[in-house]
């Protein structure tokens, strides 16, 4: 309970907030119906939501969870790939290694046009975006994790002359699963930032959550600009719950740091 | 019979000699400590001994069997369970062995443990059951007791000891504890500062199996004072 005591303050205070702002900005509302027009109050945030504004956030937030998941997925893959190839060799390392610094400073708004260019506006090319946002905190901290083993550890596998594939196996996987989640928890935010900043420059077919606020911005409808904006934290929200609760399953009953 | 021989080994690590031509046997069954000065290569020298290290010269011969080692500091694999550290060196035929190992030293009943949730006595068990599930001839052990307290530290030696009678092995341990060297070994050789080497070669004579109040007598605590006195000839 006392946990909970300092987060609900602090909702509390930004609730406040939040009407503060509404209430006191000049010309916030429409004259002739009364509407919110910059920022709508809480309790009316849904005014403006009719059937098809509801249906067109769904279908928004399916794409952009669609997309997210997909792309997270792959870099998950990918990024442990990567990980275990550099932890490995020192050459792979020093080839791979300037790439992935690369594809991490180079903002996402910056990669997307270019790559919607080369692959078209298609889901695959969705994804494609979000794998190079999420990739890089699964690939560094998976080869960090692998380079943290302890010598004894190794050792201990020389001793039982294991195979390099056991030893990936039963050595580097497990003792790199705590760094492993820990890069989970930020390329799964990672994941859903890309989905959605990428989502912008998909000027064809349905929006996802990216093309849809700029769409509400652009239409001057507020309320469903803000519902879509929570919607976006709380899907971002989910995921990193997600990776939290992996966590929580597979290696915390284990790991004392 | 020899069981280990160690021939003029030297280990240079970035020009610098660690070890410095030093030799060693040590016969079948026998109990042999190392003792110096932190930093003389003792680790170095285990780990040389155990073939995790090549060394810059010099030979080792291990005349049968296999080379278990006991790491410093117990070394488990904390994902896995104190049943399945226990067995992760033996071999398929060996299940009932690592059973009969973990009840000799009391652990069977904790096979579901994590690593985290023991002691440090229960750990370093752990990592000698381990080591010795997978038959032995020769154990190389690193400061195994070195982390723990006083009292632990003198039960898991007359363990070590008694696992020893049943189970017949070589044992070569590093230490830099006089009284735990004197305590266990047939022999007590101590080693110089950096680069290390082997300045003298003590026999201990107390029968066995020892008793624990060997301890505080007289003749021990003599035989200690000698070791400790060709060690600090030795430093600079």
């Amino acid at each position: 309970m006392r946990r909970l005591t300092a987060p609900f303050v602090s909702l509390v205070v930004f609730v406040a907030g939040w009407y503060a702002l509404a209430y006191s900005l000049e010309n916030n509302f429409a004259t002739d119906d009364g509407s919110a027009l910059i920022v709508p109050p809480p309790h009316r945030l849904f005014e403006g939501l009719n059937n098809r504004t509801i249906e067109r956030i769904l279908l928004a937030t399916g794409i952009s969870v669609a997309t997210a998941l997909a792309g997270l997925a792959l870099a998950v893959m990918l990024g442990t790939a990567l990980g275990i190839l550099m932890a490995s060799a020192k050459t792979v390392e020093r080839a791979i290694w300037p790439w992935l610094i690369a594809v991490q400073v180079t903002p996402v708004i910056v990669l997307t046009p270019i790559i919607v260019r080369i692959f078209g506006p298609s889901f695959l090319a969705r994804v494609f975006v979000t794998v190079l946002v999420a990739i890089f905190p699964m690939a560094s901290n998976v080869l960090f994790g692998i380079r943290a083993i302890p010598q004894a550890w190794r050792d201990l596998f020389v001793l039982r002359k294991a195979t390099p594939l056991q030893t990936v196996r039963e050595l580097w996987f497990p003792a790199a699963l705590p760094s492993f989640f820990a890069g989970l928890r930020v390329s799964s935010g990672l994941a859903v930032i890309g989905s959605i900043v990428g989502d912008f420059f998909f000027t064809r077919g349905d929006p996802g959550l990216g093309r849809l606020i700029n769409y509400f911005f652009l239409d001057t409808r507020s309320g469903p600009m803000f519902v879509t904006a929570i919607i976006a934290t709380l899907v971002g929200f989910t995921f990193f719950a997600g990776a939290g609760f992996l966590r929580k399953l597979f290696v915390d009953p284990w790991h004392k740091p | 019979m020899h069981m280990l021989e160690i021939s003029a080994i030297s280990r240079v690590f970035n020009a610098e000699v660690v070890v410095e031509n030093v030799s060693l046997q040590v016969a079948e069954g026998e109990i042999v400590s190392i003792v110096g000065p932190s930093g003389c290569g003792k680790t170095t020298l285990l780990r040389i001994a155990a073939g995790l290290l090549t060394p810059t010269s010099g030979t080792v011969l291990l005349h049968a069997g296999r080379i278990g080692f006991v790491f410093q500091d117990s070394a488990l694999l904390p994902w896995q369970n104190v049943h399945e550290n226990a067995a992760l060196l033996a071999s398929d035929a060996d299940k009932e062995f690592v059973e009969t190992l973990l009840e000799r030293t009391g652990l069977s009943g904790h096979r579901h443990k994590w690593p985290h949730e023991l002691s440090g006595g229960m750990k370093m068990r752990l990592s000698l059951v381990r080591t010795l599930a997978m038959r032995p001839s020769v154990v190389l052990a690193d400061e195994p007791f070195g982390a723990l307290d006083q009292m632990t530290r003198q039960h898991l030696q007359d363990e070590l000891l008694f696992l020893h009678s049943l189970h017949a092995f070589t044992i070569l341990l590093v230490t830099h504890a006089i009284d735990e060297a004197v305590y266990l070994s047939d022999r007590v050789v101590t080693m110089s500062a950096a680069p290390g080497r082997f300045i003298r070669s003590t026999q201990v004579a107390f029968e066995r199996p020892r008793n624990p109040d060997l301890r505080y007598s007289a003749e021990f605590a003599a035989l200690c004072g000698r070791v400790a006195d060709s060690l600090r000839r030795t430093s600079p």
